[in-house]
């Protein structure tokens, strides 16, 4: 695998700092203090996960993801080992309210050998929480440079960019003992042999080209439970450095500790998340997806920028066979690639992103989310999921092609599948729902019961039987909860900025091929033939061929067919059991492209089939009974 | 006698004497949730329990919570 290759990123640099950490201990703070210019994010390879990068005094300087130690727990654990190995030095940032838990982290990368400087950060925090730090003791403890830092003023920077070229690792540690049990022939760094003596299958791997490693993955040459020993003996170091170098003196509990308890009691917890909710749907699926949306569409795309160009470009193609299709292309009113493409992604996606990543970086920074995952877990276990997968599903209700990238946070690619694949199902978007509810409200409130009844039975028949299905079982939910804060704007803002920035350079691509195609399929006939081919399956569900037309605009976009839906002259019964097809029907276009992009193709194509199935199973049952 | 993680009681001080699953074991010794009597801070029907050690706070799943074997811990109250 190679680890300098980190996707567009071009620094060109021999030394490489690294930028370590736990989660939530001001890490990306520290590094935009650092960071002189060029700030990328970018995907690293063959992950899911950000890495950002920066130049700094000559060097890249790298943010790894967050993590409690470098082994190969997770995704994020995998890069930042990767990384850390690859760097020439370490900066490894650590909370000062939280040195019990950030100090095994340290002690690792310098049992390593990585030279380390350490950041200090949260003094002020520490101040507040009634934690004294000796930073003399800490320093002579640890054997390395210790900054205290105050990141999100500034405080400490120049003293860290001062000491860093004093990083350094201790000459040995007690970690050597167990290095003696290593194969003397072996080729590996003192880095590499700690991980090997840590039972790093993966590191293993990449020093011995896998010869080493026997069936099943375990190592040979190392004792099944020395990792054990080994992590016991680091937090008995940890627990002596602390001892030294902390005193902590009483304190009241803090507003933040009370809010915390009661989020986590269900009795207040669940008003709380429900208000929350409210607030969120309010601002993504209201403000958002209808207001701001209908007026980019109407009056920005609609009024002023599409007809200006339709005529700019049909003024500038020739009168010739051959520039009909060109023009087709360019301009038809379904996905033209320089009209309605455009004002889907700037008019309808872009401000959907921009609020989507305001509300989940609000959410990550003020430490909310989870105390979300810590509420629904019960539920949500039953589904074959855990906690944590709350997130996309709140999300899903805003837009699922944004809540389909937000199911890299839900734990294992098992996970992923089954939350991925009821989103695509189950979940209807607010652009939907907004229309869908104006024809319910129109039949009746029970109508809408019934709608809301059916596709939660769907969604949990459907979590059911994935669970059952899908080998594997689902993963405990394991997380911590980091203290609650009120968030800071320049953190949300710059995350905001980043994350949609990165989205735009992924989702601009796919979606004008895929709109290219599509408009292709429209001048050769294809969408026509289609709307034929689908006369059977609207037979099926008691609905007039008319409502061909629907699907085939809902295969474009969901809330094209909800709103072809008001122009069929339909009874009650027959309206509902439309609404109920089009809302589990596939997802549109931009979700699809999104799930083929964050999942592999069999598994699309198989949600994507597996949504028509679903959609007209439950569509002809309903003919049936009503 | 020893009881389960998920029969422990919100205020109680326990020892998690034994954690079945491999990785979940290193990563709450990483954590420094195996050095000794951690709190327990809530517990929530059926669901989650949330773990508290010098500051930190850990949630753990129902699943997992019925097979961690804990022994009582000195009283933190």
């Amino acid at each position: 695998m190679s680890c300098h290759d980190h996707g567009s990123v071009d620094i060109e640099s021999d030394e490489t700092i690294a930028l370590v950490g736990c989660p939530n201990v001001g890490k990306s703070v520290v590094f935009n203090a650092l960071a002189e210019r060029y700030v990328d994010v970018s995907n690293y390879p063959g992950t899911t996960v950000d890495v950002t990068e920066a130049a700094f005094e000559g060097a890249k300087l790298t943010d790894t993801p967050g993590v409690y130690g470098v082994s190969s727990f997770d995704e994020e654990e995998r890069i930042t080992r990767d990384i850390v190995l690859d760097a020439d030095l370490a900066i490894n940032v650590v909370d000062a309210t939280r040195l019990d838990r950030d100090l095994f982290l340290t002690l690792q990368l310098l049992d390593m050998g990585i030279p380390t400087v350490v950041a200090l950060n949260m003094m002020d925090e520490a101040d507040a929480d009634g934690t004294d730090v000796d930073v003399e003791a800490l320093e002579s403890a640890l054997g390395v440079p210790v900054v205290p830092t105050v990141a999100i003023d500034g405080t400490g920077i120049d003293r860290l960019r001062e000491r860093l070229p004093e990083a350094t690792a201790p000459e040995s540690t007690p970690i050597e003992r167990w290095f003696a049990d290593l194969p003397e022939d072996i080729d590996a760094t003192r880095a590499e042999q700690t991980l090997l003596v840590e039972e790093d299958e993966q590191t293993a791997a990449r020093v011995t080209d896998g010869e080493i490693v026997a069936d099943g993955g375990a190592l040979t040459f190392v004792e099944t439970g020395q990792r054990e020993d080994v992590y016991t003996h680091r937090r008995r170091r940890v627990e002596d450095v602390v001892a030294d170098a902390v005193a902590r003196r009483d304190r009241d509990s803090s507003w933040a500790e009370r809010l915390s308890d009661y989020m986590l009691n269900p009795l207040t917890g669940t008003p709380i998340a429900l208000a929350a909710l409210a607030a969120i749907y309010y601002l993504i699926g209201d403000l958002v997806a209808q207001r701001l949306v209908d007026f980019m569409e109407v009056t920005v795309f609609g009024t002023y920028y599409n007809p200006a160009v339709e005529l700019f470009v049909s003024g500038l193609l020739p009168n010739a066979d051959w520039a009909k299709p060109v023009e087709f292309v360019l301009l038809n009113d379904n996905l033209g690639l320089l009209t309605i493409t455009v004002q889907y992604l700037v008019g309808v996606l872009l401000p959907l992103v921009v609020a989507f990543y305001l509300v989940i970086s609000v959410m990550e920074d003020a430490g909310v989310l989870p105390r979300l995952a810590v509420l629904t877990d019960r539920g949500l276990n039953r589904i074959g999921l855990n906690g944590r997968a709350i997130v996309p599903m709140i999300v899903g209700v805003g837009c699922v092609t944004m809540a389909v990238i937000t199911t890299r946070m839900v734990g294992s690619r098992r996970e992923r599948l089954i939350s991925t694949a009821l989103l695509g199902l189950a979940i209807p978007c607010s652009a939907q729902l907004g229309i869908i509810m104006g024809l319910l409200a129109g039949l009746g409130v029970i109508w809408w019961f019934g709608y809301v009844g059916v596709l939660l039975a769907v969604f949990g028949v459907a979590g059911l039987f994935l669970d059952r299905a899908l080998p594997g079982e689902s993963t405990a939910l394991v997380t911590e909860l980091p203290r609650l804060r009120i968030p800071r704007p320049g953190n949300i803002l710059r995350k905001t900025y980043n994350r949609t920035k990165m989205f735009l350079r992924e989702a601009i691509p796919l979606f004008a091929v895929t709109a290219l195609v599509i408009s292709v399929l429209d001048y050769v006939g294809g969408l026509g033939l289609l709307e034929r081919g689908l006369t059977p399956v609207t037979a099926l569900i008691g609905l007039p061929q008319e409502f061909g037309r629907v699907l085939v605009l809902g295969l474009i976009r969901r809330d094209f067919a909800a709103a072809g839906m008001t122009d069929l002259a339909l009874g009650p019964a027959e309206m509902f059991v439309g609404l109920v097809v089009i809302t589990l029907f596939v997802p549109c276009i931009l979700s699809m492209t999104m799930i083929l992009k964050e999942r592999d193709a069999k598994s699309a194509l198989a949600m994507w089939l597996g949504s028509w199935v679903v959609a007209f199973g439950v569509g002809g049952l309903l003919a049936v009974i009503l | 006698m020893s009881e389960m993680l998920a029969d422990t009681d919100p205020g109680d001080a326990v020892v998690l004497e034994s954690v079945p699953d491999d990785d979940v074991r290193a990563r709450l010794l990483r954590l420094g949730f195996l050095d000794g009597a951690v709190e327990c801070r809530h517990r929530l029907r059926k669901g989650p329990i949330v773990l508290r050690r010098n500051g930190t706070e850990l949630a753990l799943g129902a699943d997992l919570a019925r097979e961690i074997e804990v022994t009582s811990g000195e009283s933190k109250r």
